[in-house]
């Protein structure tokens, strides 16, 4: 999420000094805080709040949220192995060999709702540590924070002041502030990570398209997933759909992009990842793409899923399966 | 939920002083009326919802409402509404309270018959249950018997941990700490924000019990003159009437079996006799407020007889009737006046179209109400939704006023849901947006149309009363049209 940066005034000195207090805030008394300025107080409240204003310049990234999630949640959760091996026979739930539509529907309903239910079982006892790769302004990370299912969520980003606007607005909801690891940011690039940490699940959202080495970035997110674990990711698809809805009607037409923000080369084709994991023998045998789903802005709607990942901005699911 | 053990917590809060942080909360419900009490009962019977931290905050002493379950009494009480098949389902399987309701004070009925007081040729429609599931079109039911089965399930959930219902208190003031030139009728010196999280923009209610909150969601289940609409500053469109509803509880010769709703349109408002079990049955008598005056005085072995006349006489003849009430009360001669015109008609013919006679209206249980009609420009602002009368006020006439409210707990919990799948704070409109575009839009039309139905029904403008005569008789005519209407009516 680099985009919005350029839209955000140079206040990095003041961000990151009121940024810090205010977080200790939380465990201390806030003695010297009030020694700030209002003017730099208000003007750096502005900064967070524009960020995080539903209805302002980001309302575009906050809808489409609302589908990432969607995304994630329904790959996590419809990919849960309901029979661990080790579960005895007689606690196993039973999933027919056969499709559940061809039995009577109260047999049929009482069989998926039994399979739904151990399926929320295993996700509310589920503790998921999260790194978000490009968390920008926290949009991702603190919807990522605050599901049942997970324990920790790491926010990195190379942006200074979008992620002190993150921090602050971090403190704007209890649920975050709970424990000291359920949500943190730092300024560091995803090389910078230490080798020994993993995670059960990392996201790297609208990114991919504005790096020069994207598979070196990929191979680095690839790296910090556990076994068993998830990648998602999202980007562009390079053709015609693309070039007219993110650059020319996105940033010329209707405004709502920053000029230059995009640039087409640098968008990835689906099957160009796909086929980027088939290459290398050893990464086909660790990860699999499981999902793809295509996605599209439509004006006074929001975000949409599509038929097909092929066109436009997509999102990838990618399972480490050894 | 523990009404008792709140009066422990009330006792303790009093002694804290006022400027303490306010108490968090996830979710605030103000008003403990069917719609807020069905709100949080679902959102405590939902496994995705169970674990929010929600107080409900009601003006009144619901220890009376909680009492009806062990001890229902033996008359009806008078707010009796109408439960259609789906709010009915939405009990069952979503707030589970229709397991303590008590059912031997219910009565499904599965027709309606709807006539025109004004047309020669009574211009009738008679709807029935032949195009529903479950076979009926509708059931009565007291309200105290709903709030009664609510607060019996949130008992029989028993989270103490995090519901708490406080009863006998008020919302004294709603402030919005965001707000950076509060209006100088905030006094600041009694909350000190600063104790609370100065971070949080959620809303701050000050209760009379001393105590205050900070909530996450605010949902203003506080009916027509909701302060939390107020508070987020929704505005609320809409016109009296300038009619009063009167109710009542009556008696019937005997017990009707044939469960028939009857409603039949007066140039001075419907008047609904809706069946009860046993020989009890319940009218609502829209009327002006002349007449509405005279219903309440008149004396009361003389109303059911009145009740009979509007039921089956013109209105030329009723409007007689009326003048001499108005005159005296207690003009006996009225029950002689009603008798000699009643027996002109057909007897047979007035078994089979008519309800069957009232006997008995009883004691202490006629009240009247003003009907309007409003609707609530939006039912959301950052951190507040509306449900209920707070959104929505409708006419009587179809029975929907309950229902439209359980939709609203229905259309508002999917959100919700959805908005924790989602990881989004729950008070944010990213998640109360399709609360609103669920709910708003069928609200309004059946705000339209019952409008028009009672516009179109209480005037004697003779090419109306003609054309409405028209109408109602092709429409019993064509039996998919009336199968369409009732799918619309029970399904909502």
């Amino acid at each position: 999420m680099r985009l919005p940066v350029r839209t955000i005034p140079s206040c990095i000195t003041i961000g990151i000094r009121i940024g810090i207090r205010s977080s200790s805030r939380l465990h201390s008394t806030n003695s010297g805080f009030t020694s700030l300025s209002e003017d730099e107080m208000s003007h750096f409240n502005a900064l967070a709040s524009s960020w995080w204003d539903v209805n302002g310049p980001q309302r575009i990234l906050h809808k489409m949220n609302l589908l990432r999630m969607d995304f994630i949640y329904s790959t996590i959760r419809n990919h849960i192995q309901l029979n661990d091996p080790e579960t005895p026979e007689d606690e196993q739930v039973y999933i027919p060999p056969f499709n559940v539509d061809l039995l009577p529907k109260p047999v049929r309903n009482t069989i998926i709702q039994e399979q739904e239910e151990r399926r929320d079982d295993i996700l509310n006892a589920s503790k998921l540590s999260v790194l978000d790769i490009g968390c920008g302004g926290g949009i991702l990370s603190e919807s990522m924070a605050r599901l049942s299912f997970i324990k920790s969520v790491k926010g990195i980003d190379l942006s200074k002041d979008v992620l002190e606007a993150a921090k602050l607005h971090k403190l704007k909801d209890p649920m975050l502030n709970e424990d000291e690891h359920k949500l943190n940011y730092e300024l560091m690039a995803i090389e910078d990570i230490p080798k020994s940490e993993t995670y059960d699940v990392v996201t790297m959202f609208e990114m991919l398209e504005h790096v020069d080495h994207p598979s070196k970035v990929l191979i680095e997110a690839l790296n910090k997933v556990n076994v068993g674990g998830w990648v998602f990711i999202s980007t562009i698809n390079r053709d015609f759909v693309s070039w007219f809805t993110t650059i020319f009607m996105g940033e010329h037409i209707l405004g709502i992009v920053p000029v230059g923000t995009h640039t087409l080369e640098k968008y990835i084709d689906q099957s160009e990842i796909r086929e980027w994991f088939d290459k290398d023998p050893e990464r086909k045998s660790s990860f699999k793409v499981i999902d793809t789903k295509g996605c599209i802005y439509l004006p006074a709607y929001g975000w949409k899923f599509t038929s097909t990942p092929d066109v436009g901005n997509y999102f990838m699911a990618i399972k480490r399966v050894s | 939920m523990s009404l008792r053990f709140l009066g422990i917590r009330r006792t303790l809060a009093t002694y804290v002083a006022s400027s303490a942080a306010p108490k968090l909360q996830d979710v605030v419900i103000i008003g403990g009326g069917p719609a807020g009490l069905s709100m949080l009962t679902a959102l405590k019977n939902n496994q995705k919802t169970k674990h929010l931290k929600c107080t409900l905050i009601e003006a009144s002493d619901l220890g009376k409402i909680h009492g009806f379950y062990d001890n229902p009494g033996e008359e009806y009480t008078n707010r009796v509404v109408s439960l259609t098949p789906k709010s009915i389902d939405f009990m069952q399987s979503k707030i589970g309270n229709w397991e303590f309701i008590k059912h031997d004070r219910i009565k499904f009925y599965d027709r309606i018959v709807a006539y025109d007081a004004q047309d020669s040729d009574n211009a009738r429609v008679d709807f029935n249950a032949s195009a529903t599931e479950t076979g009926a079109l509708a059931a009565m039911a007291e309200n105290i018997n709903i709030q009664s089965s609510l607060l019996k399930k949130l008992e029989v959930l028993n989270d103490t941990e995090s519901t708490t219902i406080l009863d006998k208190t008020k919302v004294e003031e709603i402030i919005n700490p965001n707000q950076q030139n509060i209006e100088e009728t905030h006094d600041l010196n009694e909350i000190d924000l600063n104790a609370g999280n100065a971070n949080l923009d959620w809303p701050i209610l000050k209760l009379s019990n001393g105590e205050s909150i900070q909530t996450r969601l605010l949902i203003g289940a506080d009916g027509y003159n909701s302060p939390a609409r107020k508070f987020a500053r929704i505005e609320s469109r809409g016109w009296q009437y300038n009619t009063f509803g009167v109710v009542a509880t009556i008696k019937l010769e005997y017990e009707d079996y044939r469960s028939i709703g009857w409603q039949r349109f007066l140039s001075t408002g419907p008047l609904a006799i809706l069946p009860l079990t046993e020989d009890n049955a319940t009218i609502v008598w829209s009327s002006t407020p002349e007449l509405s005056q005279i219903l309440l005085k008149t004396n009361k072995e003389i109303f059911p007889h009145l009740v009979n006349a509007a039921m089956v006489l013109d209105e030329v003849d009723l409007q007689y009737l009326y003048k001499l009430l108005d005159y005296n009360p207690d003009d006996f001669t009225v029950l002689d006046e009603i008798k000699w015109r009643l027996d002109k008609f057909d007897q047979q013919k007035l078994e089979e179209n008519y309800p069957l006679k009232v006997t008995e209206v009883l004691d202490g249980s006629r009240a009247r109400f003003p009907l309007k009609l409003s609707h609530a420009d939006t039912y959301i602002s950052p951190r507040v939704a509306l449900i209920g009368d707070a959104a929505h006020t409708i006419h009587p006439l179809a029975g929907q006023g309950l229902n439209m409210g359980q939709s609203d707990v229905a259309f508002l919990m999917a959100a919700l849901e959805s908005g924790i799948e989602r990881g989004l704070d729950i008070g944010s409109t990213l998640v109360l947006d399709s609360y609103v575009a669920n709910a708003w839009p069928s609200n309004h039309m059946l705000l339209g149309i019952c409008d028009k139905l009672h516009k179109v029904f209480s005037t004697d403008y003779y090419p109306i009363v003609a054309l409405r005569g028209l109408g109602l008789r092709s429409i019993n005519l064509l039996d998919s049209v009336k199968d369409v209407m009732v799918k619309i009516i029970s399904s909502r």
